[in-house]
């Protein structure tokens, strides 16, 4: 029997998995065989199996079930673990080059101000103060390739 | 006949070039950039050039080192895809010049064709009708805000040089206009290289239905029928069909016919579109020309499925010097084509390009289901170019039978590593606009809020059964699973994958 913590966006739920391949989550129960390829399993709910393909990056798991797809994190349970706060790094959606840098370190922003615009895929993505506040930390220049989950600007 | 033919392009419709060379006996030729080393397509040719880093201003739209390639493998002829150096006169200008086939029409059609206000008098003079509209030869933004207030909101600005929806820009009062422009300037200058202009009245409400042309060296011109692409996203194409739900037998007669005049105003040779924006119903359903794409068209598929016709085939034939391999009695539609454009971008927020590895990509298969892509499991979608990785074509008797099919499809089209509109896509396949064919240009951009609700489902029971049972990286729970969670990871990092393919000297 093995537990795990699976998060997806606001839900957090606790996950128990036989030898057998039974999962539990609370009331609910499956049945889990390996599918026919790599990467695929067979969930049965009593009703009928499905056909679900799984991918996992890091502690990141991908599952796709008849074309929808959830990205779960997933964990060993640790009790009373508290979630973290978000900072007010603004951070790229994706990779992509700093196209435009509209302020310095010390310039007064207000909530909605666009600080930078990136380029990605032919496109301009406009990155925008998330709250009022004054410029604390600028970790990038214009002409830079940036990569998702790096802070690009701080405001303190 | 060719021998040796370059594709100037990557991704899938580089893949889908080289299928049709194989099949005639011609040695595909592939080129590629930094970011694309030891991609499908160019281990799918006899020979790979590398032509420069991954930036396309550097890669695939430096024309020079394309013709480079060219010469150093011995192609006799460039396939040019769509985008790129495409519909670039000086670009075909070029390969005839260094005695190289341009698979595409000639040089003068495609500058004809690509400017705008020529294009335009020239449709004109052909009796095509046309949208009201003006590129102000004053570019400045005094004289285009004046121009547009002439011709009366809402009105559309255009790149001239451009396509594709980029740097296009739907202005609704004055006020909004100074700023429209000089995004829509920057955007052009960024994609084209020049920032002219052109400002159109906004037709609203209307449909996009655009005609497949073919014309040889020899005076031969037919048209293929319509696709009917008004399900767009800001000016992108999302879903396309043929036949079109609306478009009546006499409607599609005198538009086919008008698109075989535009071909031939312009002395076209080769595959081309004519694109039309489709006002009403009914018999008295009026079209304008809104412009002509002088290359092969990302959904060409639609129309191969509806008319039994290979396109890439003809096209090799014709630049080979071949005659229309069909006349225009040949050409009838049969059953209902959809494709689905399957994008790395996410719906649930803002549409926004996706790039990274690709953990796990497993297309699907059965009777009239095809899929044109240009990616493979395990490798990485660059975030260089455009988002489009695949395309889903599927075929049926009907349309309803086809759209069925379309989403039974896109429901066993697992993608993993990067978000998808795949969701999207069904949840548009499923909507009651889509299934009455009521669907106008403007239906996305309007309804795509709406929409959100069917896409934010929560995950499915099964979804976090399987996630649990996948086990935690490199430790399966279940005994006998064929595979380690973190194969596909490991796929991604194996340096046979990832690294280049053979290179020429």
């Amino acid at each position: 029997m093995t537990t795990w913590q699976l998060t997806l966006g606001d839900h957090s739920r606790i996950a128990t998995v036989d030898e057998h391949g039974q999962v539990s989550i609370g009331d609910a129960a499956w049945r889990v065989v390996p599918g026919p390829t790599a990467g695929t399993w067979l969930v049965d709910d009593g009703t009928r199996q499905h056909l679900v393909a799984v991918a996992t990056q890091g502690t990141t798991r991908w599952v796709a079930v008849d074309g929808h797809v959830s990205v779960f994190e997933v964990d060993t349970p640790r009790p009373g673990r508290k979630k973290a706060v978000r900072d007010e790094a603004m951070m790229a959606p994706m990779p992509a080059t700093v196209s435009k840098l509209h302020v310095t370190v010390g310039a007064a922003v207000a909530a909605g101000d666009v600080l930078l615009v990136l380029e990605a895929m032919k496109m301009e993505l406009p990155v925008r103060a998330g709250r009022d506040g004054t410029v604390r930390a600028v970790h990038c220049r214009v002409g830079e390739l940036v990569q998702p989950g790096v802070p690009l600007i701080e405001i303190a | 006949m060719l021998h040796r033919v370059l594709i100037a392009n990557r991704g899938e419709i580089a893949m889908r070039v080289m299928r049709a060379c194989r099949e005639m006996g011609i040695s595909p030729v592939a080129v590629y950039s930094d970011a694309d080393a030891g991609a499908p397509h160019v281990a799918a040719a006899d020979a790979a050039v590398r032509i420069g880093p991954a930036p396309p201003r550097e890669s695939y739209l430096n024309a020079q080192a394309i013709l480079d390639a060219a010469r150093t493998t011995g192609a006799d002829a460039i396939h040019p895809g769509y985008g790129f150096l495409s519909e670039r006169p000086t670009f075909a200008q070029a390969c005839e010049d260094a005695g190289i086939i341009f698979i595409g029409p000639p040089a003068t059609a495609i500058a004809q064709m690509g400017s705008k206000i020529g294009a335009r008098t020239l449709m004109q003079q052909a009796g095509v009708p046309v949208v009201p509209g003006v590129t102000p030869p004053d570019q400045g933004d005094a004289a285009l805000i004046s121009a547009a207030v002439d011709i009366g909101f809402p009105v559309l600005l255009k790149p001239s040089a451009g396509g594709g929806g980029i740097g296009m820009k739907v202005v609704r009062d004055e006020t909004m206009l100074a700023g429209a422009i000089s995004q829509a300037r920057r955007e052009a200058l960024a994609a084209f290289g020049d920032g002219t202009l052109y400002v159109e009245r906004l037709v609203e409400r209307p449909r996009h239905v655009e005609i497949q042309v073919f014309a040889d060296r020899h005076g031969g011109c037919v048209h293929l029928c319509e696709r009917e692409c008004s399900a767009q996203r800001r000016h992108q194409k999302v879903i396309e069909e043929s036949p079109s739900p609306v478009l009546t037998p006499a409607v599609r007669a005198r538009m086919g016919a008008a698109a075989v005049a535009a071909a031939k105003a312009v002395g076209y040779v080769n595959a081309g579109t004519v694109e039309f924006l489709l006002e009403g119903h009914g018999d008295d359903a009026r079209f304008y020309f809104l412009e002509m794409n002088t290359r092969l068209q990302v959904e060409h598929p639609v129309t191969e499925v509806v008319t039994g016709v290979d396109l890439v085939r003809a096209q090799l034939h014709v630049a080979a010097g071949g005659r229309l391999p069909w006349t225009q009695d040949d050409i009838s539609q049969r059953g209902h084509a959809i494709e689905c454009r399957i994008y790395a971008e996410d719906p649930a927020r803002g549409f926004l390009p996706q790039a990274g590895p690709l953990l796990l990509y497993r297309e699907p298969a059965g009777p009239g289901i095809r899929i044109d892509s240009g990616v493979v499991e395990g490798r990485e979608i660059p975030v260089h170019y455009d988002p489009m990785i695949a395309k889903l074509i599927v075929s049926g008797d009907t349309r309803e039978a086809a759209r069925q099919r379309a989403l039974a499809a896109l429901r066993r089209y697992p993608i993993l590593g990067v978000r998808t509109n795949i969701p999207f896509l069904i949840t548009l396949l499923e909507h009651e606009a889509f299934v009455a064919g009521t669907i106008d240009t403007g239906f996305l951009d309007r309804e795509v809020e709406s929409m959100r609700a069917a896409l934010d489902q929560p995950a499915p029971g099964p979804a976090w059964a399987a996630a649990a049972a996948a086990g935690a990286v490199g430790e399966p729970v279940i005994p006998g699973a064929p595979h380690r969670a973190a194969d596909a990871v490991r796929i991604a990092a194996d340096p046979f994958v990832s690294l280049g393919a053979w290179r020429l000297p």
